[in-house]
């Protein structure tokens, strides 16, 4: 075996390739769709969406618009990073995305309704949060529950709660929740002068650095402490990690209770820099939570891969806007935000294809690597 | 039909990457005989047999139906050559009705609508000729182990098949299913089925075969006819040398007691009934007690219960006169090593390093984690000391992934660990299965040794064997209860097959 | 009180439609989260029917065409379902994740396209489909009778007769339940699959097209369907994988559902002032309670879920 040949065996290489691969084709697949619908326009627009914040002209407006991506980057990075914990454990956590409307509900509720400062609403949603995954761990781990079929229950469940709660603090003459900014100044997340950074872009606060060091404390969590070892453990191999006296059960509700006090905080990053406002109106349970499953597989499961994809995700989602109304509609970005998942799903057989092309002989063949696939109840 | 034989293989060699798992095999199944295809776990038998049945194609020989040579790409091509098969693990559907298992791939409809009744007549009137007693509308999940093989039996016999492979088919049974078992397999050849019967249970192939042939290590080595032959030829020729593998043994030393179960009960997970009844023993250190016993008796169940996989439905264990029936699995494991009877369901986490698995049960003590943090430097040369002490082998050492070993090096790898765990009882569950004949000396020098450092050893195993080589003393456990005490130098193997089948008990002494 | 019945059938129709789809794929042993998406396909299929079909057909032309453009679109959009979980052993959670996302982007922007080519200044995602919507109604009375109620019946029907009378049912079960014993006796487990991935496409298609055309006659495609492919994941399992039963937990929900719009109409109900959003949020919480007492001994096919490989035997 040579030099070259092992490089693109390392686990970590053919990971980075499979990630670039599923984004190449996600982004072609996504021009042939341009080109579908008008020919003329397709390459200027597929530049348009890549080129973001850069298709403004000057630097400071450049600075101000790549604030308004990070500033939503935050929330999906958080998102990612609570499906990417619980994975590594064996758990598909696909209540995130409900973990992430309670804590909308939670902090929005917290500013609103009980006028509290930010820090009192930040951790009002990482509470509920966490009490929402709980509720899924609980039930996964003493009631032999699916964590998906639960996950997808209480996203509902959440949302309708959520939609309920918000309602005495939406604005008379819209479905929008009042804006923060407005009714208590106080519970906007402080920004320690980052924002004049960006152009002074208020949106910019202590959120995005602190997403960020979410996702290399959760690496560091995962890699390096017993704690970790523990989980990936239980998620490999659950019966053997009871055989080995760690307390699977406890492990689960743990590991639910982390991955929605991340989801909820990261709601608590968006709403509580007055960027959005929630709708009490709203019949869909917010995408933030399922691209935030994007993010975490194209990250290639790993924390730190997860912030580079939630940015990436981020970039192009917020370059859709920059498409021309007329000709293209913006959802071409969820478009290929979703082409790009449904080819993560395809991430194994990249994989077996890079391992199965070396002469060198195989050691792990697909179905041996391969995780099964949840088990809905 | 100018042949006798109704199949055969001939020079069939099949190789995978690394190893040759048959090589130049033949075997000659004659019309209406019961053929023994006899060899030790690895010897080959499966993979044959999976030729035969078209899941693996072979790379030389040739096969052949009534003398004209065939080509089998896949289980239909053999279905269509009238070839059948009771797996090991029964190919059975749950929460189907006996009936609907047995006509599934083979249904008769009308107008697109299943016919049951047709079907039901001819299941009926196949379990009355055969002596196959089942109720064919009662659902897979409701019925014994031994039923739904009998459903396995008259699947392959609804499809008309003429030559029935049977893959270790006694392993699971209670010994009276085994007499009936063998009382059909007779009256099928008697009909002019022609039988393929694979087992390592010589008692099994001089009762019930007419020949045998005998494999070993993917070699043929030859084909006997039972009555010209004796059961130590046959182990002879299975094991490649004189059975005799007595390990060099000095009497044991019996101290103090290190484990005193009383009245220990655990629930089955399969049945309603307990599947370990009322059980109490104690093991001394410096002794190998071994709990030997057909498969499927409430080993299993007992280990869980012992080592708190499960909860106990009552008695109590005491190690070293502390109480630990309500202990954790971790509270008991600072006194107690245990070899688990799956490497890869409990044993090990494949997908972890060789020096993670290493440190299983150990990784959060103070040796191994610092303020929460995993100390890798003393983690690896914990693993290396222990991986070149045990001569582990392995691709990259300490950070192979362990999937990527071989079975006889992972399962060195676990004995490593729980030998040189702090422990004063080794619970060391079937230590040997699929190992090779080197491999297995070495475990059992190590169980003695464990012994003879004053440790007390719990053994659980299936091979006569191995109980007889290894124990200073034997308890025989039959549907979940001990029905034996006996002492390996004043019984000799008839009589504890006798035993293990439930034919004999001796009142146990309470704490002999 | 006649207005809950017909929302309370209507959408009980729907509701067993999608649920009945979902449980021939699950029986098969693929799990199908993309139901939603499904369903937005099959309404967009079934929408873009009526709008080009021109309304003065017969009714049963109409009726005929629109639910097979729907049933197409719901194959079709299934169909990226079974390559990935068939024969690439893709995470089915995951697929039908990016198959939910997708459905809801595809849709809009397809429709939009189609509405900006048209007339450059309409920018919305929605189809007016006044006049041919009439065609799926008879009017009894009050009460607004929906043929598609029929359809749904129908396919009650036909499902447990497929799966419990006939050999198709009889493999595809043994498919999601240990397809080792189903290969084992020459059953082609992929073949298998795909047959239950595929029905699922077919029945959550037309129950798409049935929901976007039970009260209203225009459909904005960026809200997707609201939910409503999750709500019969809740009925499938609440039915427990078996069609009488998913009728009857349908029609539970689907009265629930029609609560939430009409309840004010009751003047009791109106007086307990509950707000429409717990009525919506009944029948999650019923489920979730019903997955907690049940999940033990889960009457869910064994083996869904987990990709079948002809090696591992």
């Amino acid at each position: 075996m040579n030099g070259k040949d092992s490089f693109f065996r390392r686990p970590g290489v053919q990971t980075f390739l499979s990630s670039i691969i599923c984004v190449v084709f996600g982004l072609l697949l996504g021009y042939i769709i341009l080109l579908l619908i008008n020919a003329k326009g397709a390459s200027a627009g597929i530049v348009t969406l890549l080129k973001n914040y850069m298709n403004y002209p000057t630097r400071p407006a450049q600075m101000k618009y790549l604030g308004n991506t990070l500033v939503k980057m935050a929330p999906l990075l958080m998102c990612a990073l609570s499906i990417c914990f619980c994975y590594k454990a064996g758990l598909f956590n696909i209540g995130a995305a409900g973990q992430y409307v309670v804590g909308a509900g939670a902090c929005l509720y917290g500013a609103l309704s009980l006028k509290l400062p930010w820090i009192a609403c930040l951790l009002f949603s990482i509470v509920i949060g966490a009490l929402w995954g709980m509720i899924v761990g609980a039930l996964k781990a003493y009631l032999n529950v699916n964590e998906v079929i639960s996950g997808i229950m209480l996203n509902w469940i959440g949302l309708y709660l959520v939609n309920m709660s918000l309602a005495p603090v939406k604005e008379l003459a819209s479905p929008y929740t009042q804006k923060v900014a407005a009714v208590n100044k106080a519970a906007l997340l402080p920004s320690m002068g980052l924002s004049s950074l960006f152009s002074k872009n208020q949106y910019v606060t202590i959120a995005i650095p602190l997403s960020i060091l979410t996702a290399i404390v959760l690496w560091v969590v995962l890699n390096k402490t017993a704690f970790g070892y523990e989980l990936k453990a239980t998620g490999y191999n659950k019966e053997a990690s009871r055989y080995a006296g760690m307390r699977e059960k406890r492990n689960i509700i743990i590991t639910l209770m982390i991955g929605g006090a991340l989801a909820g905080t990261g709601a608590a990053f968006l709403y509580l820099t007055g960027f959005e406002e929630w709708s009490v109106t709203q019949s869909s349970v917010p995408g933030m939570g399922f691209n935030g499953i994007a993010a975490t597989f194209l990250g290639g499961l790993s924390p730190i891969g997860t912030i580079f994809a939630s940015y990436f995700i981020q970039h192009i989602t917020s370059g859709g806007a920059y498409l021309d109304k007329a000709i293209y509609p913006s959802q071409i970005s969820d478009l290929i935000i979703a082409l790009i998942i449904y080819l993560c799903g395809f991430v194994l057989f990249f994989k077996t294809v890079m391992n199965s092309r070396r002469p060198a002989k195989v050691i792990n063949n697909a179905n041996d690597t391969e995780k099964k696939g949840g088990k809905a109840q | 039909m100018d042949t006798p034989y109704a199949i055969e293989m001939l020079n069939i060699t099949k190789r995978f990457p690394g190893i040759i798992a048959n090589d130049n095999i033949t075997l000659q199944l004659k019309r209406g005989e019961i053929h023994a295809l006899l060899g030790e776990n690895g010897a080959g038998k499966s993979t044959l047999m999976s030729v035969l049945f078209g899941l693996y194609q072979a790379e030389e020989g040739i096969i052949k139906k009534d003398g004209k040579v065939v080509s089998i790409k896949n289980p239909n091509d053999a279905n269509d050559l009238g070839i059948g098969m009771v797996h090991q693990h029964f190919k059975l559907v749950q929460c189907f009705t006996v009936l609907e298992n047995i006509i599934l791939g083979v249904e008769t409809t009308k107008n697109g609508i299943l016919q049951k009744d047709e079907a039901r007549k001819k299941v009926m009137a196949l379990s009355e000729k055969y002596g196959l007693m089942v109720d064919p509308d009662a659902l897979i999940q409701d019925i014994t182990v031994g039923m739904q093989q009998r459903t396995e039996i008259l699947k392959m016999l609804y499809r008309d098949n003429e030559i029935l492979i049977f893959d270790e088919p006694t392993a699971v049974l209670t010994p009276q299913e085994i007499a009936e078992l063998m009382q059909i397999m007779k009256n099928l050849a008697k009909e002019g089925k022609s039988i393929l019967f694979i087992s390592h249970k010589l008692n099994e192939i001089m009762e019930v075969a007419d020949r045998c042939t005998v494999l070993r290590r993917g070699k043929y080595i030859g084909t006997v006819d039972i009555k010209d032959t004796t059961q130590e030829e046959l182990s002879r020729m299975m094991v490649g040398r004189d059975v005799q593998l007595v390990v060099e043994k000095g009497p044991a030393h019996p101290g103090e007691v290190v484990l005193d179960i009383r009245n220990m009960t655990v629930a089955s997970k399969v049945h309603n009934n307990n599947a370990v009844k009322n059980v109490s023993l104690q093991v001394r250190s410096g002794e190998i007690v071994c709990i030997a016993g057909i498969d499927g008796n409430g080993q299993t169940e007992f280990v869980y219960g012992l080592s708190g996989l499960e909860p106990l439905v009552s008695g109590t264990i005491t190690m070293l006169g502390k109480d630990i029936t309500r202990a954790t699995i971790r509270e008991r494991a600072s006194e107690m090593s245990h070899i688990p009877e799956d490497r890869h369901k409990h044993g090990l986490v494949l997908d972890y390093s060789l020096e993670y698995n290493i440190v299983l049960q150990r990784y959060w003590q103070p040796e191994f984690t610092k303020n929460g943090f995993l100390d890798q430097k003393a983690i690896r040369n914990y693993a290396e000391r222990l991986i070149e002490e045990n001569d582990v082998r392995s691709g990259q050492g300490a950070i192979t992934t362990t999937r990527a070993m071989s079975g006889g090096n992972q399962q060195k790898a676990i004995i490593a660990r729980e030998i040189d765990k702090k422990h004063e009882l080794l619970l060391a569950v079937q230590p040997t299965r699929g190992l090779d004949v080197g491999a297995i000396e070495t475990v059992h020098r190590n169980l003695i040794r464990e012994r003879d450092s004053g440790k007390a050893v719990l053994l659980i195993s299936l091979e006569l064997e191995e109980v007889m080589n290894v124990a200073d003393r034997i308890l025989v456990m039959y549907e979940g209860e001990i029905v034996g005490d006996l002492d390996p130098k004043q019984i000799t193997v008839e009589e504890l097959g006798l035993y293990m089948a439930g034919a004999k008990r001796n009142t146990v002494k309470e704490g002999a | 009180m006649t207005l809950l019945i017909q929302y309370t059938l209507i959408f009980a129709s729907v509701l067993l439609l999608v649920a009945l789809g979902g449980c021939f794929s699950e029986h098969s042993g693929v799990i199908n989260l993309g139901l939603e998406g499904i369903m937005v396909l099959g309404a967009l299929g079934g929408a873009l029917a009526m709008k080009y079909v021109p309304s003065t057909v017969p009714a049963i032309v109409m009726i005929f065409v629109v639910s097979l453009c729907a049933i197409l679109m719901g194959m079709l959009y299934s169909a990226l379902l079974g390559v990935a979980a068939i024969h690439f052993k893709a995470d089915q959670t995951l697929i039908g994740t990016a198959m939910n996302i997708m459905s809801t982007a595809a849709a809009t922007v397809i429709v939009k396209a189609i509405n900006v080519a048209e007339n450059p200044d309409n920018i919305s995602s929605a189809i007016t489909y006044t006049g041919a919507r009439a065609a799926f109604t008879v009017r009894l009375g009050n009460f607004e009778f929906n043929w598609f109620i029929l359809i749904a019946v129908c396919a009650l029907i036909i499902s447990n007769i497929v799966l419990y009378y006939t050999r198709f049912g009889l493999r595809l079960m043994a498919c999601g339940e240990n397809p080792q014993a189903a290969d084992s006796v020459g059953i082609n487990v992929y073949k298998m699959r795909w047959a239950g991935v595929l029905i699922s496409g077919l029945l959550g298609g037309l129950g798409g097209i049935v929901y976007i055309t039970a009260g209203v006659s225009e459909w904005k495609f960026e809200v997707g369907v609201a939910g409503f492919g999750f709500l019969a994941l809740a009925v499938m399992i609440f039915g427990q994988w078996k069609p009488k039963r998913i009728a009857l937990a349908a029609l539970l929900f689907g009265f629930f559902r029609a609560l939430s719009n009409v309840y004010t109409g009751f003047p009791f109900l109106a007086a307990l002032n509950i707000p429409s959003t717990v009525y919506n949020m009944f029948p999650y919480i019923i489920s979730l309670i019903v997955l907690a007492f049940t999940s033990r001994n889960s009457a869910a096919p064994k083996a869904e879920g987990i990709p079948y490989d002809k090696g591992s035997r």
